[in-house]
């Protein structure tokens, strides 16, 4: 038993780690940037606000990449997923959907966001999953871009459905936690999100929605993990790697893929909760988008296609560099930076063509930052195919979480040998 | 209510099936039809060849936007006279076709040629990216020079000369000049691709390679530079296809017009079967008759906005739902 244990806790060290290391960014973020740390480091770091939407949009591309990464099937449509669960919960709130009262418990939306998604991905699947290849790519892509027009243009849903809707009946912010019980449960969001004393130090609201979307992230992320690593998962990764083979084998494939299909538009469904959740509004360019499923897509290439924690990193370098570029600069930024670093008279300095070094910035630089993930993306798909984490995981023969424990323990033996054979040799 | 509804339907029924309305919608979506055949044309012969679903298409329709608008600026000057406009138009096309083959041979050759062996998928996904960079590119030179990038380039526009902009009196009712442009130059293109794939040495590469391009490489023909120059040949009409959107109201050139045009591309190309021109056509055709009959049903009787986007996009669940393959297609074109 003890035995099993060992070895389960070995098998999900680096999982522990990355927990560990996200858990602390709050603080971190808060030291070094009140602390006297260098300002090139802290125009890099993204803000925890950033970070929560990092979050949220992470777990749609993972579930983005649960079903194209996995089965193979290109699911180009995933943003009528993201977009209903963010939809459904405005919605909801303002009282325009029948049954359910403006009140009902957050915890309870999203897990109706994800029923409603992985309903509709029965529906869009069944059509869906009788074509293969660009094909299936393209009914999916014809299905979500359906519901973006309609819901661009339907008036039932707000006083201007073209600019998106807001909540506006409900003033509390959305709780996470224990439903119904306050004392158990926070608020999220960047106005309505409510600070929390502990220990003797404040929380703001943007830590403490972190806290509290990470949570659900997580819970959602193993769930994931869990069903890949299953017999169910096992058959998708047959079907991704010859789908004729796992039919004559016996299973039948069209259930396992609209199964996989409809999980994965749950955890898309949740993740578009969270993010009205903390938006609290949505607009059909941010939810039901094709370019929605882009930026999953991008995230997914990024990070490593077929790996299901990689999503989650390419998005944090797509949303950090974006941050980075962006225009107002009000997290550090690369302006602020350089203003701050070379001076005035610096920024003044003409370069080429009469613009100075400042205008060079904010001509090619800010607000630009799709050109630059767009290169980068473009060098991945060149160079880097596998993305990040299935890079690191074919130099080391096996998935991270199996392999990295048994990578590091190597070398800290290595080290603690080299250490000690030193120590030795100064006492001889 | 219930009452007035039926009304204001059977009103608008009636109205519908009058030769004036026909006419009219029969005109406006032969059209529609051209502008379709000519931004998914390139498109489908690119994909037709080899297999890339090219992302970046619609971007390069939008480059050809502008670059054709700045040389109707600069041809016509202020006050465009007919000639000058038409002329500066046709020499637009030259210059566009030109200058984005060119550039369309460059990227196959330099990002695209190196992952022919990987799965399809990554040519598809390299092509994605750069759309990203591409629409990026345009909104900075576009900004640079003081233009809106999301509204169309007004100066483009107005260089529409006069005998397009009028009306003619054909047969029970009165059509712009533009349209009938659109529908002859749209003739033009499909000619043209027609006589190239069926009259000319290359034209017959092409069509080998589609069938089978292992064999045909097999048979002594260099696939790769043929794949090379339809690429070419495929972002120049894309070129092309923006330059007559230029003159257009409803698209007009702007950064967001890459989307715009991309989504209608995809629809026609994949509803056509991928790969076939005659599936291509076709398509154009009924999407742009349907494109035609719901904007007139929109500006009668629905009031729902988004009514003729939502039937471009139904056609194609529809069409996919009924044939997998399209009209036209065959199942081991794009088969991954």
């Amino acid at each position: 038993m003890a035995l099993i244990t060992r070895e389960y806790a070995r098998d999900h060290l680096i999982h522990l780690l990355v927990l560990a290391a996200l858990a602390i960014y709050p603080a971190v973020y808060h030291v070094l940037t009140n602390g006297g740390a260098p300002t090139g480091m802290v125009a890099l770091l993204p803000r925890v606000e950033t970070m929560v939407a990092v979050l949220y949009f992470g777990l749609f591309a993972m579930s983005f990449d649960f079903i194209s990464g996995y089965t193979g099937y290109l699911s180009f449509g995933h943003a009528a997923f993201y977009g209903t669960g963010a939809y459904f919960v405005v919605l909801v709130a303002n009282g325009k959907v029948p049954l359910l009262a403006p009140e009902t418990p957050f915890i309870w939306l999203l897990v109706l966001a994800g029923v409603l998604a992985a309903v509709l991905a029965l529906v869009i699947g069944t059509f869906s999953f009788r074509l293969t290849g660009v094909y299936f790519a393209m009914i999916t892509l014809g299905f979500a871009q359906v519901l973006y027009v309609f819901m661009r243009d339907w008036e039932y849903l707000g006083a201007n459905p073209r600019d998106g809707i807001a909540v506006t009946g409900l003033t509390e912010g959305f709780r996470i936690g224990v439903p119904g019980v306050d004392s158990l449960s926070v608020a999220i969001g960047q106005l309505a999100g409510e600070p929390i004393d502990l220990f003797g130090s404040t929380l703001g609201a943007s830590t403490v929605s972190y806290y509290a979307v990470g949570l659900v992230v997580v819970v959602c992320y193993i769930a994931m993990q869990r069903i890949i690593h299953s017999p169910f998962g096992r058959v998708m990764i047959a079907i991704r790697e010859n789908e004729a083979r796992a039919r004559a084998i016996g299973y039948n494939t069209f259930y396992y893929k609209l199964g996989a299909f409809s999980m994965s538009a749950f955890f898309a469904g949740v993740a578009g909760g969270l993010f009205a959740g903390f938006r609290r509004s949505v607009t059909p360019e941010n939810g039901y988008y094709f370019l929605v499923t882009g930026d999953a897509l991008l995230a997914s290439i990024i990070g490593g296609f077929g790996t299901l924690a990689g999503p989650l990193y390419g998005r944090l370098f797509d949303e950090g560099l974006r941050e980075f570029l962006s225009k107002s600069g009000s997290g550090g930024g690369l302006l602020v930076f350089l203003r701050d670093s070379l001076g005035h008279p610096a920024m003044e300095t003409v370069v080429i063509g009469g613009m100075t070094v400042g205008e060079l910035v904010e001509t090619f630089l800010n607000g630009h930052a799709p050109l630059y993930v767009g290169i980068v993306f473009v060098l991945f798909v060149l160079y880097v195919p596998n993305g990040m984490v299935g890079t690191v995981r074919d130099r080391l023969g096996g998935t991270c979480a199996k392999q990295l424990p048994a990578w590091l323990s190597d070398r800290l033996t290595a080290i603690v040998t080299a250490i000690r054979e030193r120590v030795s040799g100064v006492r001889h | 209510m219930i009452d007035q509804f039926v009304l204001v339907y059977a009103d608008a029924l009636g109205s519908f099936f009058t030769p004036e309305a026909l006419f009219g919608v029969l005109i406006d979506g032969l059209a529609k039809a051209s502008l379709y055949v000519m931004i998914a044309s390139g498109l489908t012969l690119v994909f037709g060849l080899m297999g890339v679903l090219n992302f970046a298409h619609g971007s390069l329709t939008m480059f050809g936007a502008y670059l054709g608008g700045l040389v109707l600026v600069m041809t016509a000057g202020g006050s465009p006279t007919d000639p000058a406009a038409l002329g500066g138009f046709f020499l637009g096309v030259v210059v566009v076709f030109g200058a984005l083959g060119l550039l369309g041979g460059l990227l196959e050759w330099g990002l695209i040629r190196p992952i022919y062996d990987r799965p399809p998928l990554y040519q598809i996904l390299l092509t994605f990216g750069l759309a990203l960079i591409l629409d990026e590119i345009a909104r900075i030179v576009v900004m640079f020079y003081g233009i809106q990038p999301i509204s169309s380039w007004q100066a483009a526009l107005a260089t529409k000369p006069a005998i397009l902009g009028r009306t003619y009196d054909l047969g029970p009712t009165s059509v712009p000049g533009l349209d009938l442009f659109q529908i002859g130059f749209g003739l033009l293109t499909i000619g043209f691709i027609w006589a190239f794939l069926t009259q000319t040495r290359y034209g017959l590469y092409v069509r080998a390679g589609s069938q089978d391009a292992e064999m045909a490489r097999a048979l002594g023909i260099d696939v790769r530079r043929v794949f090379t120059v339809i690429f070419a040949l495929g972002t120049g009409l894309a070129g092309v296809a923006g330059m007559l959107l230029a003159w257009d109201q409803s698209w007009g050139a702007s950064v967001p017009l890459a989307a715009e045009t991309l989504l209608p591309a995809f629809v026609v190309v994949i509803i056509g079967g991928l790969g076939t021109v005659r599936g291509t056509v076709v398509a154009s055709v009924l999407v742009g008759m349907v494109d035609a009959m719901t904007t007139w049903w929109f500006n009668e009787a629905i009031t729902f906005t988004g009514l003729p986007e939502m039937f471009l996009f139904l056609i194609l669940v529809i069409v996919l739902a009924i044939k997998p393959q399209g009209f036209y297609g065959i199942s081991e074109v794009g088969g991954h």
